[in-house]
């Protein structure tokens, strides 16, 4: 398996004793080129997403999609984004004009931060604290403030509603989340990104494999919470767009909507990269002991597992939100509160049991 | 609902039903995958798989007999009888050169497509088959002063598109025709 | 049906009024018409009603008194009007719950004051509208203002004091610390420009205002000064997924009142293609169901197979929305050559698709959850706010106008009323997938039976139409549409009304859904079927 922390430490080494600078200024070449690399893979996968929603929704409903701009409606996410970056960007007169401002950076943060904590390949994770999970779970949900600020700060009706419904939701289904997280880390016995991949290397390593049934609940319980989270179909209502137009970012215009645009589609994305990473195994190709097979997968790189099975999820997800109804606010609070809480404590209860009877495939 | 069905009864049930609507996406998503779309692709197919339903009410025209000529003798019941005052018919009277009866000719029917709402009251009250509406579709222009169409004054050769007139491309219930060509 | 008029005392109006509801059974007030009778008579009302078990119907005329509004002094109530003469008539909406709304537009349109209605508010001008438009002495005004439209905040009643006189005392509409949001105008669940202002608690409802009258263009007003063949042509502009079936109760008074004798071809083919926008229409009904929850695939399976509905019907019509197809004396055009084939196969193909639209939303449970309980309305409330078509029938009331009073050929076809009693939401979705069904059995009965004959009975170029009252009903695709016609021998209507399916559906908002949360707001108005150039007309 491919390592990239030979790159990276073949850059320290260049910085650092080819070019004899001093720590400072290497860490600081170092975090600018990782921020970079950071924003540019956050735009060129909103983008790849954005296009793959548009396409995989428009088969569903048998449709085509974009088909004008260029083949196949290719260059049609482009085009949105240069008409998107030249719109006119208006402050609402009566908003309170910091936290309209603020909101949009604040999602964005959120996002982003979460983001950095993918681990791509086999020592390519960006963020790789002891904590790692922890953090990750505290960092994304900076996102409800900035969509609760939005909502409260555009003074719009539609939009108070909207940063209500928000709030009381992602903070809700938070719970399970996290409950299927640490599911997770109970068996992993580490809370290091890059730790719980490696937990999962080797045949049949993968998590959902070796936790079988409280792994795999956690896993369904993960994406539905994860999809409320990411405040996706079925459960926009923050967005809601037949109910409250179109929720907190009724107001925003130009890249102040843009934001929540992609950080719509990259906390979907994230959703999906977190799930593959604690549940499939991350960059962990699949591994079935027989040496033949193994080495054939474990010549395909990380980064290629890593985004097919983050895609898959994200077909999945998409698959979800373009067959059903949206649920109404007091049904989605019951299904966190009534139905997956409980389940959740169930489970983990369960993991922990599997986990000291030792129950679970070594 | 809720109180006769157990909690976990619940969740079964809810859980069959959720499938059953993921299948049926499913099944209309890799069906048929490359076939089974609905989308028509105009303009690209405009000459091609595009059909438009012969009685389809596009604009006003003249009817006009093998020699160019048309019927219409400026009696003015279309014009009384449209709502919306589309129809403008000038004339004057002159003497018919063989036989000497003095007749109404028409100088200028002016028909404001802008304004017309294809009631068909026109045709109907027409008691010379003079008139008739075509399913040439494509009339819009840049200028509202050109949607003034003078009916006598212009040779009306078919619709913009080939083969429009009949029809165009066959259609039939439950298929549609997604293709450009 | 020809209206032969009760008449009543001016001071037993309102009493004969309850007695014809509690004795004699008129539980359904089918609509309110004003009427300017002319500078003999007056202004006054006609009231059409019907007793929902043995579907008779019967109809009150009343003319309207006028007095002095205040004491010619100062007024001890708020003194709007004083100084005006006011027609007025005792009201009847605290016997059918309906007519808040009738006797509001009767209101705006004629000036009549109802004497107790607590709303005299205008329903569907702008409030700074001055004079009231449908009165034969109006005098029409190029002058018009931009301005904003400063919107009453108290509904007007008026009433006579101790001393005999008319005086107006102001209802609050809300309190001050009320959370007032604006469902529409401009809204994306609410099919057009149908506004509710609704006072919210949280998420809650607390009431709701509709506001009408975005898209009114006055159709019954410029009827007046139209042909007969030329009123046809706006008939399609109502409700435009009803065309069918709205001309069809045009042309059906004015052929009762005429004594035209259609032949059966013409009958069958209208029979047919009633059926046929039904299934439209009611196919774009389970669409947007489906849409306004959030399920915008359920909505495309829908509208695709919908699209082959349009297309036998355009084949045959040249219209998909503006349908066009009937006129006075029959049809605008024979059937296309392929129409029977087409019919068959779309017959075939539809079948199977109703139970997709099942699959992926109608059975499912988020819909369930959504929808059950939703806006609920109990089989009386339902007759008493005049909640027609596949709404009522959803809370049991069976009020299917082509049983009750059948037209064309619906007598002599197989076919069920579907009714349920589930008084919600759900219940009314199911009742429209039920009556698609039942749409193509009666499409599939007649379809091949088609006789020969005239598509078109020869009328004179000049139709004229003998002097009396007609009211004519058909189902319309949301409940049923009337028209009532008073011609005075003319070539042009004295005065014709419709009864809009939807005016009583958004009347019925209020009751339904105090209590719900704005979600069920969006779902009611979606599954209730309204759609807004109907009401507005």
């Amino acid at each position: 398996m491919f390592d990239f922390s030979i790159v990276t430490q073949w850059f320290d080494a260049l910085l650092r004793e080819t070019l004899g600078l001093g720590d400072f200024l290497s860490i600081l070449i170092e975090c600018v080129l990782v921020g970079t690399a950071i924003l540019v893979g956050y735009a060129l996968i909103a983008c790849v997403l954005i296009f793959m929603e548009r396409k995989v929704c428009a088969y569903f409903q048998c449709r085509l999609g974009p088909m004008r701009v260029g083949y196949w409606g290719l260059l049609q996410v482009f085009a949105d984004v240069l008409k998107m970056l030249i719109k006119e960007i208006f402050i609402v007169d009566k908003a309170d004009k910091i936290l309209y401002l603020v909101a949009p950076i604040l999602v964005i943060m959120g996002s982003v931060g979460a983001f950095s904590f993918l681990p791509w390949n086999n020592g390519a994770t960006i963020l790789d604290f002891n904590v790692g999970v922890f953090l990750l779970t505290a960092i994304s949900s900076i996102g409800v403030i900035g969509i609760f600020l939005a909502g409260w700060g555009s003074n719009n009706k539609y939009s108070v509603l909207s940063a209500m419904r928000a709030a009381v939701q992602m903070i809700s289904y938070e719970v399970s989340l996290c409950l299927c997280l640490i599911t997770a880390v109970i068996l992993t016995g580490t809370m290091q990104m890059s730790g719980i991949v490696e937990a999962q290397t080797g045949p049949f390593k993968w998590l959902i494999f070796q936790g079988h049934i409280p792994a795999i609940i956690a896993f369904f319980v993960f994406l539905i919470a994860g999809n409320a989270e990411a405040n996706r179909g079925p459960f926009d209502m923050a967005e809601a767009e037949s109910e409250l137009t179109a929720g907190h970012h009724t107001e925003y215009s130009g890249m102040g909507f843009g934001f929540f645009y992609l950080a719509e589609f990259l906390n979907l994305f994230i959703i999906a990269g977190i799930a593959a990473t604690v549940f499939l195994g991350g960059w962990a190709p699949v591994n079935i002991g027989i040496d033949a097979f193994d080495a054939v997968m474990n010549y395909i790189p990380g980064i290629v597992w890593f985004m097919g099975k983050t895609f898959f999820l994200v077909w999945i997800l998409m698959w979800i939100k373009w067959t059903f109804p949206r649920l109404r606010i007091d049904q989605i609070l019951k299904l966190e509160w009534k139905y997956l809480m409980p389940m959740c404590l169930i489970n983990l209860v369960l993991m922990t049991v599997v986990v000291a009877l030792g129950l679970y495939i070594k | 609902m809720e109180d006769n069905k157990s909690y976990f009864g619940e969740i079964g049930q809810g859980l069959k039903t959720l499938a059953i609507g993921m299948k049926t996406s499913w099944k209309e998503y890799f069906k048929d995958f490359f076939t089974n779309k609905s989308t028509e692709q105009y303009p690209e197919n405009r000459k091609t798989t595009l059909h438009v339903a012969k009685r389809h009410r596009g604009r006003l025209v003249f009817k006009r007999n093998e020699d160019g000529s048309y019927k219409c003798t400026a009696c003015t019941l279309c014009e009384k009888a449209c709502p919306n005052g589309t129809i403008k018919i000038t004339a004057h009277m002159a003497e018919d050169p063989e036989t000497g009866k003095k007749k109404k000719v028409l100088d200028d029917y002016a028909y404001d497509l802008g304004d017309c709402m294809f009631c068909q009251l026109c045709t109907n009250a027409c008691n010379f088959d003079a008139i008739e509406f075509t399913n040439d579709f494509e009339n819009a222009v840049f200028d509202r002063s050109k949607l003034v169409l003078h009916l006598n004054q212009e040779v009306y050769a078919g619709g913009s598109l080939p083969n429009l007139l009949e029809g165009g491309a066959e259609w039939q219930v439950g298929k549609f025709n997604t293709k450009t060509k | 049906m020809k209206l032969e008029f009760l008449s009543f005392d001016y001071d037993k109006f309102a009493q004969e009024m309850q007695n014809l509801k509690d004795k004699k059974g008129f539980d359904y007030l089918v609509t309110i018409v004003g009427e300017d009778f002319g500078a003999e008579e007056g202004l006054g009302c006609v009231y059409i009603l019907e007793n929902s078990n043995t579907h008779e119907r019967c109809s009150v005329k009343m003319i309207a008194r006028t007095k002095e509004c205040g004491d010619g002094m100062s007024s001890n109530g708020t003194g709007e009007m004083d100084g005006q003469m006011i027609p007025y008539l005792p009201t009847v909406s605290k016997i059918w719950r309906v007519a808040d709304l009738l006797e509001r537009e009767v209101f705006d349109f004629y000036g009549i004051v109802f004497i107790g209605h607590p709303d005299m508010r205008r329903l569907f001008l702008r409030s700074d509208f001055k004079g009231y438009p449908f009165r034969k002495d109006w005098q029409f005004n190029d002058k018009y203002t931009l301005d904003d439209d400063v919107e009453p905040d108290y509904g007007l009643e008026f009433y006579f004091d101790k001393d005999g006189y008319l005086q107006t005392k102001q209802n609050k509409l809300f309190d001050s610390d009320e959370y007032v949001i604006n469902i529409g105008p401009q809204h994306p669940a609410t099919h057009g420009v149908l506004r509710l202002q609704t006072v919210l608690d949280g998420e809650t409802v607390k009431r709701i205002y509709p506001h009408l009258g975005y898209i009114h263009r006055a159709i019954e007003k410029m009827w007046e000064g139209m042909t007969y063949p030329q009123t046809l042509a706006l008939t399609d502009r109502l409700n435009y997924l009803g065309a069918m079936q709205h001309r069809h109760a045009l042309v059906g008074v004015i052929e009762e009142a005429m004594e035209v004798e259609l032949t059966d071809r013409i009958k069958y083919i209208r029979t047919i293609m009633d059926e046929l926008q039904r299934l439209d229409s009611h196919l774009l009904y389970t669409s947007c169901v489906a849409q306004d929850l959030g399920a915008l695939t359920g909505m495309l399976y829908g509208m695709r197979d919908r699209e082959h509905v349009l297309n036998v019907m355009e084949e045959t019509t040249g219209g998909r929305l503006i349908q066009n197809y009937y006129r006075i004396g029959g049809l605008q055009d024979d059937i296309d050559p392929n129409f029977v084939k087409n019919c068959k196969e779309l017959i075939k193909y539809l079948r199977p698709m109703i139970q997709e639209y099942m699959d992926i939303f109608g059975d499912n449970i988020i819909t369930h959850n959504r929808l059950v309980n939703c806006g609920p309305m109990n089989l009386e409330d339902c007759i008493n706010y005049a909640v027609t078509g596949p709404a009522g029938r959803a809370s049991g009331w069976k009020n299917d106008v082509r049983k009750n009073h059948p037209y064309d050929m619906y007598d002599k076809v197989q076919w069920e009323q579907c009714t349920l009693d589930g008084c919600d939401s759900m219940a009314r979705y199911m009742v429209h997938i039920n009556e698609m069904y039942q749409s193509l059995n009666i499409i599939e009965q007649l379809i091949d039976n088609i006789p020969e004959g005239d598509f078109y009975v020869k009328q004179k170029p000049i139709i004229k139409v003998p002097e009396g009252q007609w009211y004519y009903s058909v189902e319309g695709v949301a409940g049923e549409f009337g028209v009532y016609l008073d011609s005075r021998g003319d070539k042009s209507p004295y005065r014709m009304k419709m009864r809009p399916m939807g005016l009583s559906l958004v009347g019925a908002f209020d009751p339904m859904l105090r209590g719900q949360k704005v979600a069920d707001l969006i779902a009611t108005c979606a599954a209730i079927d309204v759609v807004i150039p109907d009401i507005d007309r």
